[in-house]
């Protein structure tokens, strides 16, 4: 599926090297990558997407915002969001970012020789998938009240504890794990480290979570007496959170991009064409509304990095993403449900054209959005308190 | 967030920060209640910053600015409720000095006039009127344009006009005989006037341009006065958040500040995200409309959701100030009044989401 009208004119590259760099990638990815991948309506497990990582991988393009000393593209921003961007327009599904946008960046920022050698070409070649282990059932928004324990004996640590709504847990070789090693910190998060856990050491268990999606994206993990080494503690002892917190800036700009919201709205265009609800003035004026917030936001997109590329991006910048990304995606799936009808409650595939379209999928899915990785009513209160300095409770 | 501005532009910014800081919602109030549309201490101050000719390039001594630039002090006088025609007229003296050449008449006419726009907008017409029709032959004006601002203050009308199949752009100065102005006050003390001409003479002088460049001008002026209307209201939006969110910083009940309760923060943060987005929005459709790129869809886009989130604040705005934001006495209500005036200006939120959505569609059917 192509972008249709796509405001190329008003939001293209202004640079030549970028209007360059992005021909480049755009006849290279309809080159390569595997038609059977493009536009597939639910997700796509990571062992499937092995190949496709190891095409980008040896096409040098796998790990844009890396620094070329450990392998990788050493990309400005701008090229960075090309990259996403023409992906996303052919429909090619992203490497997941666990390894490459999440754990990479921090092994590379905090991690000792021996980590970065061991651990950062299975991220770049794809060989090893990563899973997040931060949430718990009791450790949701409230995450620094996590208590999987981990004590010290010897030279490994001793994990007990359950993490949950872990992305890919059932897939993954490794995961990187908050766990609490001081019981008695004040403020809780002072007592929390960041262990890289091997998932075949013995006494984990892994359970696949069903989701209403339908398919299975998390799992929860069960660790009984899990022995990991002292040296997979990714920096300090009760440094964890501080480590964590590391991760900000340009790994925000392709998990929020505008794209997303825009290719269900496309979706939503496509569908109201085969159904007909593009003739009715109510369905046009709910379709305007939302283009025009997806306007909006690009346009604070485009600014927020260009902000970030000069080195001046406000505090507030992630949590607006978050939030504005997040609801418009959820907006364009409602619209594009509305849109289909009654094929707005098919469980099965809907055929328009030679394209396969899920719209209760894309409703399912973007639900999720707004809970993952900080809800939106926390980025709220991260900008009341940091932006427009309201008091506290 | 901060715009990525130089030199040049930092100044012009403190410089309408500072002409601003005269007025403010007390002023605004006092100006209403004296029946007066224009604040005249800092319109002289504008003439005399040049800020009129701000779009008239400096060989035709102007200042040379873009519509990115002027929106700088736009949104600094919407914050203040600065009451004066400045877009009005930027928008007039630009397009008399794009369409004539160096030898007409009209740029001296106009030069430190307050000018205004008589053309008929999206949304800002009755059915029943008849727009103004040029007769070529005997130079006479007939027909009429509502929602005209300023009406009562204007030195010249720049009217769009249709002679036979083609564009016309003339002045009429207020005074014209032949020419009926029937005003109404709005709530925010501004005026509404419909221009009624029967057979008003137009001097040759007055005849700025005819044709494709008539047409082409005024097409241009019209997105000059809804983008330059968009750039104030999101002043008057910062304005009305920042008041609130001050007010709730101090006011006190069940002992504690009521900007610490959550469902007020989470109202008062939706209203600054929005801001954010239309800032970012406003300012990149400025930039495009500055290198010559024509995006009527995008213009709509900005005064639909610049009008939309606007109003929305002000809502909250009045909301959280409880009981004394309902009254006249208080600087909030001078600021919902304002952005009341100015959603429904040049265009409110339906007219200009219909107008995207028409001309969206045209635009991918095209494709």
């Amino acid at each position: 599926m192509t972008m249709q009208w796509d405001n190329t004119t008003l939001f293209s590259d202004d640079d030549p090297a970028d209007r360059a760099f992005r021909a480049e990638v755009r006849a290279w990815i309809a080159a390569n990558c595997p038609k059977e991948l493009r536009d597939r309506p639910l997700r796509i497990d990571p062992p499937e997407l092995k190949p496709w990582h190891r095409k980008l991988y040896e096409r040098g393009w796998i790990a844009p915002h890396w620094p070329k000393e450990v392998g990788g593209m050493g990309a400005t921003l701008t090229q960075q969001i090309i990259l996403f961007e023409e992906m996303s327009r052919i429909g090619a599904p992203t490497p997941y970012p666990h390894g490459l946008n999440f754990i990479g960046p921090l092994i590379i920022d905090a991690g000792t020789p021996e980590q970065k050698a061991r651990h950062l070409p299975g991220i770049l070649t794809g060989d090893i998938t990563w899973c997040q282990g931060y949430s718990e059932a009791g450790a949701g928004s409230d995450l620094a009240s996590l208590t999987t324990r981990a004590v010290l004996d010897g030279d490994a640590f001793v994990v007990n504890g359950h993490k949950m709504w872990t992305t890919n847990g059932h897939f993954a070789d490794w995961m990187f794990a908050l766990v609490r090693t001081d019981p008695q910190a004040k403020p809780r998060h002072a007592g929390i480290t960041m262990l890289l856990i091997h998932l075949t050491s013995p006494g984990i268990t892994v359970r696949p979570i069903q989701t209403i999606r339908g398919d299975a994206e998390f799992a929860e993990e069960f660790f009984v007496d899990v022995r990991v080494p002292k040296a997979n503690m990714l920096g300090a002892l009760n440094g964890g959170w501080q480590v964590a917190n590391r991760l900000l800036g340009s790994e925000r700009f392709t998990t929020g991009h505008p794209r997303n919201a825009a290719v269900i709205l496309n979706k939503a265009r496509q569908i109201a064409e085969y159904t007909g609800a593009i003739r009715d003035p109510a369905f046009r004026h709910r379709l305007a509304l939302i283009e025009i917030d997806l306007l909006a936001f690009s346009a604070f997109y485009r600014h927020a990095a260009s902000l970030q590329s000069h080195g001046k991006a406000p505090l507030a910048m992630a949590p607006v993403i978050k939030i504005a990304g997040g609801e418009l995606g959820q907006q364009a799936s409602e619209l594009l449900v509305d849109a289909a009808g009654p094929l707005g409650a098919s469980a099965a595939d809907v055929m328009v054209g030679n394209t396969a379209l899920n719209p209760a999928a894309d409703l399912f899915e973007m639900r999720r959005v707004t809970v993952g990785s900080g809800t939106v009513e926390i980025q709220r209160n991260i900008i009341a308190k940091r932006v427009l300095d309201l008091p506290g409770a | 967030m901060d715009l990525l501005l130089n030199e040049e532009q930092l100044l012009l910014r403190d410089a309408a920060t500072k002409l601003a800081a005269s007025a403010g919602p007390r002023r605004a109030r006092e100006l209403r209640n004296a029946g007066s549309e224009v604040d005249r201490t800092a319109w002289s101050a504008m003439v005399k910053a040049g800020w009129l000719a701000a779009l008239v390039p400096e060989t035709q001594n102007g200042l040379g600015l873009g519509l990115f630039d002027l929106a700088l002090a736009l949104e600094e006088t919407g914050r203040q409720i600065v009451m004066t025609p400045l877009i009005e007229a930027a928008a007039a003296i630009w397009a008399v000095s794009r369409a004539t050449d160096a030898s007409h008449l009209a740029r001296t006419a106009t030069a430190a006039k307050i000018v205004i726009p008589a053309m008929t907008l999206p949304g800002q017409r009755y059915d029943s009127v008849a727009s103004p029709a040029l007769d070529p032959g005997a130079m006479t004006l007939t027909g009429a344009v509502s929602f005209v601002a300023f009406a009562p203050s204007a030195d010249l009308f720049l009217v769009a006009a249709q002679a036979g199949s083609e564009a016309v752009l003339c002045l009429v100065p207020r005074d014209a005989s032949g020419l009926a102005i029937a005003t109404t006050p709005n709530v925010d003390g501004s005026t509404s006037s419909t221009l009624t001409f029967a057979r008003v003479a137009v001097a040759d002088e007055h005849l700025v341009a005819r044709g494709e460049i008539a047409a082409a001008t005024a097409a241009r002026m019209q997105e000059l006065l809804v983008l330059g209307t968009s750039a104030e209201l999101l002043g008057v939006a910062a304005a009305a958040l920042d008041l609130t969110v001050q007010y709730t910083k101090l006011r006190e009940q069940f002992g504690r500040k009521i900007g610490s309760f959550q469902a007020l923060q989470h109202r008062m943060v939706d209203c600054y995200v929005d801001a954010e987005l239309n800032r970012s929005l406003l300012f990149k459709v400025l930039s495009a409309w500055d290198g010559g790129v024509a995006h009527p869809a995008m213009v709509s886009a900005v005064k639909a959701r610049v009008g939309k989130s606007a109003l929305k604040t002000v809502r909250t705005a009045l909301q959280l100030h409880g009981a004394i934001g309902y009254t006249d006495e208080h600087d909030i209500g001078v600021t919902y009044k304002r952005a009341v005036a100015l959603a429904a200006k040049y265009g409110n939120e339906i007219t200009h989401v219909g107008r995207f959505s028409a001309l969206t569609l045209t635009q991918r059917a095209a494709e």
